[in-house]
């Protein structure tokens, strides 16, 4: 095996933080067209954006503690926390986090040196983070930010109902950044299609980097319309134009192209974490992705239904034709249900371990779950005009989108952590992080379904003692804080991880890695690899590392018809592994069995 | 043995579940409904719930046995069977969720067409029109309305007693025509189960035949501003007698004629006028 990695004691140049001056380092990372630095940049940011998200729901918490306003001054200040709350946690934190982990790990999994454009990269990064810094300086104007929420529905985020500069910021602010998302996903698409290594086929990318380049694609077809919508409504508010004028339809003329970029901004911020989970499950389960093509095709699927749904926000605006978008809304349960299975399948049956990285993958598991399922309950319109736009819907969402980034980036974190800077993370410490943060999550959720349920709008800055919503609303805000709270044993573990974790000699700290990354060194050099092995299956850094189980590793020959349909899993071609030992054995041996 | 010990509280929390809120289970904790149209949104959801919740306890059941029947034990060595795909399965588990997607879809359709309905000639007609922060209620056929004024919230008890007030009569088939006169609105009343847009340049229509007497909350459901939270209201429905009495009260009062969408800080869009009712009804 002449392609072994030589030696693994280069030493790590890729991430140039020690022996360097504040300075340099300073330096470095801001001139940096390095995809790991760029990717670091984007973590850093968007985790950052993170935490002032996660204080504004603190304050919208602890302000809905009781009947009366103890908290803010006025309900406007509340509007803006809430307004500010989605537009950073949807914008600013969940859309960017993909940018990261794409930056961080798409290239090493394809066995690339670097993105295809590094400098477009390094302008998509100062696009988002002056983009991001702009629509949330409305803090600082004597106005106060932008409140009419975080889809700024038209006329209320006209100039005449919203005035001020907070919401001009928003709008141009946010236009900029969606530059920089667009820039990036042109960059992830042309690099995947065009930087993979010899080797490295489309059916044998890991699942992580078909989410990216699915998202990407999605990207494209969705963040044009806000930009434009955007800069529409910025030509409302500074010069005067009537484009989104009731008078004109100009009131449904937003939301469609509100929703028509919002919808697949939901699976834009889903799929790559998706992408994760499943990237991680198979390590955990040391067992290979259950059903691959299944869940590429999966992706697929929900990415080209996710554009064709968009009006399932508006079924209370009586405009929208309900059965079209209710039947599009429910279709996508089977693809994501196809996930879920083949999730399943792949512990099924597994060795497994439960690692940090794995016990957040399980939460994500049961967490998104019920979101999906309330999901169904809400694609169905008689059911949706009781619940839309109650603490139902929020419930709802939170359980999707907080089930789905959230686990699964601190799920991504504990797992790359060594690629990142090459160190593990405390076990013990993310254990009770990890708990923390599930006890806090679901008891700030699972009461808000009931609350919805019983008749409490989303939004409203006070309630009635009379509603009957104070005892639920405690029990939220206590498990708010609590889910607050989890993030101090993370920044303690980042911390003492930086501080006195020995660094990880290994290309593989957990012993089954599966796709490149994994072949390379704890943090990658440079341009990522000093070599790369021979890429025959889509596990070729298990492949490389338990030669004797890739050995056996075949699809068996028994194609029948519905081989035919589907496919046999992409492990071998003729011309790539004429020279593998072993060719000829494999059905018929003792492991023969295996698939 | 240790399942057992999992099981116990575990089905006494379940039966206190189910018997804690008889009432409010056996309509899926839904505020009580109180138009001809509850019961068919009640069923669809406590059925749409049973399935979805069977899923759930399906899926989540198959977790939870990976979890505990495959984790790696002290003494396993090597690797498991490196399966990589089975199709009939994955066949399996993409059609059998089509089947029940087409049988939701059934009802959700069937459902969705009584509740849009605005086919039938109403028995009374009221405007409801949106504005910031409050409700004007024009009752069409009697020729009156009631502006409604707006209220600030204090945290103290005592609000909905000051809350504008909408009249409808028991059991006759009502039509709403719900516009805005500046933002967009929702008219929420949590007990009618359903809510409706108020947009501005649009009218929309909804129809409901109120069934019990009685004094409903209603709120704005569509974030409107800055008082957004303070835009509440109240249903009460009456006997005709008492309708009709209230109506001569508001005549009585000056109240003559509507107060209508030309008053409003946006207009109707071209076309949309025609779905306005005209006052004096019929």
């Amino acid at each position: 095996m002449t392609i072994l990695k030589p030696n693994v004691a280069a030493p790590p140049i890729g991430l140039p933080v020690r022996r360097r001056s504040r300075g340099q380092t300073v330096v470095r990372w801001v001139t940096t067209t390095d995809h790991k630095v760029i990717g670091n940049l984007y973590m850093i940011t968007s985790f950052a954006f993170f935490m002032l998200g996660g204080l504004l729901a603190l304050v919208i918490r602890t302000e809905l503690l009781a009947p009366g306003l103890q908290v803010v001054v006025n309900p406007e200040q509340y509007n803006q926390l809430f307004t500010m709350h989605g537009t950073i946690m949807l914008l600013l934190f969940a859309t960017p986090l993909f940018a990261g982990f794409a930056n961080a790990l798409m290239p090493i999994q394809i066995g690339a040196p670097d993105v295809a454009f590094p400098r477009l990269n390094m302008l998509a990064y100062w696009l988002y983070l002056f983009g991001g810094l702009i629509a949330s300086a409305g803090f600082l104007t004597p106005q106060g930010a932008a409140s009419f929420g975080w889809f700024a529905y038209a006329p209320l985020s006209d100039v005449a109902y919203s005035p001020g500069m907070g919401g001009d910021l928003w709008v141009f602010g946010l236009a900029l950044g969606g530059f920089g998302t667009i820039l990036g996903a042109v960059n992830f698409i042309t690099t995947i299609l065009c930087l993979r290594a010899p080797g490295m086929t489309m059916f044998r990318m890991p699942l992580f980097t078909w989410t990216i380049l699915v998202t990407s694609i999605m990207v494209l077809m969705a963040f044009p319309v806000l930009a434009s919508a955007l800069l529409a409504l910025g030509a409302d508010r500074k010069f005067g134009a009537h484009i989104f004028d009731p008078t004109n339809s100009g009131a449904m003329l937003w939301q469609h192209l509100f929703w028509f970029f919002g919808h697949p901004e939901v699976y834009i911020i889903a799929l790559p974490f998706f992408g994760i989970i499943s990237e991680i499950i198979p390590v955990f389960s040391r067992k290979p992705l259950f059903g691959y093509k299944g869940m590429v095709f999966a992706v697929i699927a929900i990415a080209a239904l996710s554009v064709s749904v968009w009006a399932h926000h508006m079924y209370a605006t009586g405009q929208v034709l309900l059965p079209f978008f209710a039947i599009m809304t429910m279709l996508i349960a089977v693809p994501t249900g196809v996930k879920f299975f083949n999730w399943i399948g792949t512990m099924w049956g597994g060795s497994l371990t439960f690692e940090t990285p794995m016990l957040w993958s399980l939460g994500f598991l049961t967490t998104f779950l019920f979101g999906g399922l309330t999901g169904i309950i809400l694609s169905s319109p008689p059911l949706d005009f009781h619940v839309t736009d109650s603490y139902f819907v929020v419930a709802h969402f939170h359980y999707v989108v907080f089930g789905t980034v959230v686990f699964a980036m601190f799920a991504g974190f504990y797992f790359w952590w060594p690629k990142f800077t090459g160190r593990m993370l405390d076990e013990k410490l993310g254990k009770v992080h990890f708990w923390m943060l599930f006890f806090g999550f679901h008891a700030t959720f699972l009461i808000q379904h009931l609350l919805g349920i019983v008749g409490m709008p989303r939004r409203y800055a006070d309630y009635l003692p009379e509603d009957g919503f104070t005892l639920m609303n405690q029990i939220s805000s206590a498990g708010a804080l609590l889910l607050g709270a989890s993030t101090v044993p993370f920044l303690y573990n980042v911390w003492k991880t930086y501080r006195t974790a020995p660094l990880v000699e290994t290309d593989d700290p957990w012993g089954y890695g599966a796709s490149l990354e994994w072949a390379t060194s704890c943090p990658p050099p440079r341009h990522n690899f000093e070599s790369i092995p021979r890429i025959r299956s889509e596990r070729p850094a298990f492949d490389l590392h338990h030669p004797e189980v890739a050995q056996f590793d075949q699809p068996v020959a028994d194609k029948n018809v519905l081989d035919a349909l589907l496919g046999a899993p992409d492990l071998d071609e003729d011309g790539q592994g004429a020279d593998r030992p072993g060719k000829s054995m494999g059905a018929g041996d003792e492991k023969g069995d295996r698939r | 043995m240790k399942r057992r010990v999992l099981t116990v509280p575990g089905a006494v929390l379940f039966a206190v579940i189910l018997s804690g809120c008889g009432q409010s289970a056996e309509r899926g904790y839904l505020p009580k409904g109180v138009t001809d149209q509850s019961e068919r949104i009640i069923s669809l959801w406590n059925g749409s719930w049973l399935a979805a919740l069977g899923v759930g306890v399906l899926v989540w059941g198959l977790i939870l046995w990976c979890v505990v029947a495959y984790r790696r034990k002290k003494d396993d060595v090597g690797l498991p069977v490196q399966l990589r795909y089975n199709v009939p399965i994955e066949i399996l588990y993409t059609v059998v969720p089509l089947f029940m997607i087409a049988v939701l879809f059934a009802y959700t359709a069937r459902d969705e067409d009584v509740l849009m309905d605005t086919s039938q000639k109403p028995e009374v007609t009221v405007n409801v029109v949106g504005k910031q922060w409050t409700w004007d209620f024009n009752y069409i056929e009697a020729g009156t309305y009631e502006p409604g004024g707006q209220i600030l919230l204090t945290g103290k008890p005592g609000i909905p007693e000051t809350l504008p007030t909408l009249y409808l009569p028991v059991n006759k088939r009502v039509e709403f025509v719900l516009t805005s006169r500046d933002v967009i609105h929702s008219y929420w009343v949590p007990q009618f189960l359903r809510k409706l847009d108020m947009i501005p340049g649009k009218v929309n229509r909804l129809q409901l035949k109120p069934t019990e007497i009685g004094v409903f909350e209603g709120k704005c459901a569509e974030l409107c501003g800055v008082f957004h939270a303070s835009m509440l209201f109240r249903v009460q429905v009456v006997s005709q007698v008492d309708f009709d009495a209230k109506m001569a009260d508001l005549k009585a009062a000056g109240n003559i004629g509507m107060l209508d969408n030309s008053l409003s800080r946006e207009a109707l869009e071209p076309g949309q006028q025609q779905f306005l009712p005209k006052q004096g009804g019929n």
